[in-house]
């Protein structure tokens, strides 16, 4: 497993690469945004741990162009900012995981082994409909190559909607594939996470088929 | 019209009183200055048809051969009928300072012309000249006299000529006169008043505009003041937008500073920490514990450095719902190897009267902990409660708390300051936080089988420009 460690802390550096390289990684470390971009970008890592705090280009820049150029390792982020707002734009700009400093190099190694289990795998071909990706494996969608932020319901709501793209599906077919469990809510909140994601997604991507349901639709002029 | 505008501020009443007293004392001067005026010139109009009646009294009077004084014919009217109003005589003095009548109008019948106190010094002192007054008729009514002192050849007696005429008709002209001008310049004076109130609102427009404005920017519906104001105002705009911007900024660089430190402090607290791990032993123990008690500090006093920093009332609010959206989509990352599912219902234009960063850590820690404790799904409601408020419920599906460990919990729900991070719920940040802002965090048993939380904070207004505070 190969690994790219981009922190700027000389010592903390040392000591991380000591851990994974006993814990069987093979480390490629960059002091610095710009480098850490560039090897991120070209050579085949299994996954990223980033500090946001790095000199030249912040952590957050980097990890937002690597998702730009459609680079989909796993990527850990260590920041020592723990407001919500830091975490928040780590995981907008496409990280997998947050660590905050200072931590224990124990819970870092844990971390790292569950995101590499959770990546790994699950080889599912790409759902499209016009401009709109959605990619099973990362678990990401996407318009016109632009990442498109979703919870895990509107997630759900759109991958269940891409896979049945040739029919029209009913309010109450939704609500039970979204609500597997007892706790179901109002069927009229479909129309709430339907308006989201039209929001998100664009408002004609899916059409309502009056009195039936819904419908995913390619846009006109796009394949 | 006139009556000043009810609780606005002093400046308006100000001007407007001071041109009101300004036009009505010009106003009032005017009205009097006309009046005189008029009077005088009625006046000696009449005094000069008296003055040709003397005037033709003493050239055409002569002197008998046995002294008598004949008067010349005056025939018109009324100066034949009795009382009519016109009169004249032709009288000497006599010693006492009084006069005795040698001739008389036949409108006098039998009375005499009584001239007043002192007008025979008058006569005597200019002999000659015709001398006016006012006295009293025969009839007790206003009259005005003329009279003339003259020698006539082959008489030794000076001889005096009087023409009086009832003044009622200049005196009635005069009081006309004053009621038309009074009335015509009571307009005026109201008019002029009506103008200054509506010159002085419109020309203070744009300050009672400013007014609002700041409320607004207070209230949270602005950010800064709009830039077109008069030139006389645009300086005041610029200067509070400026404040405002400064004040900002301040607020924003003590986050930055805070954040830095912080920042500063971890990565060497990381490296200590990771080094202690590595090399086992009994300093290796205690660096880990002084580290663990640094982290903690270090952590609390950012907190407490943020909720310093926190600039409460200069309105600014922020939009729950893209709060609640990013935070769900975090959360669900970060707990990804749990497969949480936060199923969360926000209308979009509940907005929270306060800083984003602060909604974020309320809304951030509440979810994490729900997050933490659930089974795999966690359900959110945002609503609005009154004017003023919104509330915001997150529930897990977790084992949740006893009613017990809850009813502790809330008791100690005032200052739950003390409990350390990462040892409780979680909750302290929310409390400290709800708490700063006036609002309230109650826990509850959800129906998911896991613990509820309810968070009420407050809500921009929605209409009304008067900020409650």
């Amino acid at each position: 497993m190969r690994i790219l460690l981009a922190e700027d802390d000389r010592d903390l550096s040392r000591q991380l690469k000591l851990a994974l390289a006993d814990a069987g990684y093979v480390v490629d470390h960059a002091p610095d945004g710009e480098e850490a971009h560039y090897l991120g970008a070209n050579e085949p890592y299994d996954a990223v741990i980033l500090d946001l705090g790095l000199p030249k280009i912040d952590g957050v820049s980097v990890l937002e162009r690597w998702r730009r150029e459609g680079m989909t390792v796993p990527v850990l982020i260590l920041t020592a900012r723990s407001a919500w707002s830091e975490k928040v734009a780590g995981f907008d700009a496409g990280a997998d995981d947050y660590l905050t400093k200072p931590f224990h190099t124990e819970e870092l190694l844990a971390r790292l082994r569950a995101l590499l289990r959770r990546t790994a795998g699950h080889a599912t071909a790409t759902l499209q409909s016009g401009a709109l990706r959605l990619d099973p494996r990362a678990a990401r969608a996407s318009v016109d190559g632009e990442p498109l932020r979703l919870t895990s319901l509107e997630y759900r709501l759109l991958h269940y909607v891409l896979m049945h793209q040739a029919r029209v599906i009913s309010r109450t077919e939704l609500v039970e594939h979204l609500y597997d469990q007892d706790f179901d809510r109002d069927s009229n909140t479909i129309e709430v996470f339907i308006g989201r994601l039209r929001k998100k997604i664009g408002p004609d991507r899916i059409e309502t088929v009056r009195g039936l349901g819904y419908r995913i639709v390619p846009l006109a002029g796009e394949a | 019209m006139t009556s000043g505008p009810q609780r606005r501020p002093s400046l308006v009443r100000r001007l407007v009183l001071l041109a009101s007293v300004w036009s009505l004392a010009a106003l009032v001067l005017t009205g009097l200055v006309l009046t005189a005026l008029f009077q005088q010139a009625a006046l000696s109009r009449f005094d000069q048809g008296l003055n040709d009646v003397v005037q033709g009294l003493y050239s055409g009077s002569s002197i008998e051969a046995d002294g008598r004084v004949d008067a010349p014919p005056m025939t018109d009217v009324r100066s034949l009928r009795a009382y009519s109003g016109r009169y004249w005589q032709v009288a000497e003095p006599v010693s006492g300072g009084h006069l005795t009548a040698l001739i008389r109008s036949r409108s006098l019948f039998d009375a005499e012309l009584k001239v007043p106190d002192g007008f025979l010094a008058r006569l005597q002192k200019s002999p000659g000249t015709v001398v006016y007054d006012d006295t009293r008729g025969p009839d007790a009514e206003a009259l005005r006299i003329a009279g003339l002192l003259s020698r006539l050849p082959g008489r030794s007696v000076p001889v005096v000529f009087l023409a009086a005429e009832d003044r009622s008709p200049v005196d009635r002209d005069a009081q006309r006169f004053a009621a038309v001008t009074l009335s015509a310049l009571l307009l005026l004076g109201i008019g002029l008043i009506a103008a200054v109130v509506l010159q002085v609102r419109i020309g203070l427009r744009p300050l009672f505009e400013l007014r609002r404005e700041i409320a607004e920017v207070r209230n949270g519906k602005a950010e800064c003041l709009s830039k077109d104001y008069p030139a006389e105002l645009s300086p005041v705009a610029d200067e509070l937008n400026g404040l405002l911007a400064y004040n900002q900024e301040v607020v924003e660089r003590q986050r930055t500073h805070v954040g830095n430190l912080a920042h500063a402090l971890k990565t060497p607290l990381s490296v200590i920490q990771a080094e202690a791990e590595r090399t086992p032993g009994p300093l290796a123990e205690l660096v880990q514990r002084q580290a663990e008690t640094m982290r903690q500090q270090v952590e609390h006093h950012l907190r407490r450095a943020r909720a310093a920093a926190r600039s409460q009332g200069n309105g600014e609010f922020t939009l729950v719902e893209p709060v609640v959206d990013e935070l769900s989509r975090t959360l669900e990352s970060i707990f990804k190897y749990k497969k949480v599912e936060i199923d969360w219902i926000c209308p979009p234009e509940i907005a929270f009267l306060g800083e984003r960063q602060d909604l974020l850590e309320m809304v951030g820690n509440l979810l994490e902990n729900a997050c933490k404790w659930s089974a795999g799904y966690v359900r959110v409601n945002c609503r609005k409660e009154g004017p003023d408020r919104f509330s915001f419920t997150v529930e897990d599906n977790g084992t949740g708390l006893p009613i017990d460990r809850q009813n502790e919990m809330l008791k100690r729900g005032v200052r739950l300051d003390e409990t350390s991070a990462g040892s409780g719920l979680g909750l302290s940040i929310v409390d400290d936080l709800a708490c700063a802002y006036g609002g309230t965090v109650t826990l509850f048993s959800s129906d998911l089988n896991g613990l509820g939380v309810a968070l009420v904070l407050p809500a921009p207004k929605m209409s009304s420009h008067g900020y409650d505070k």
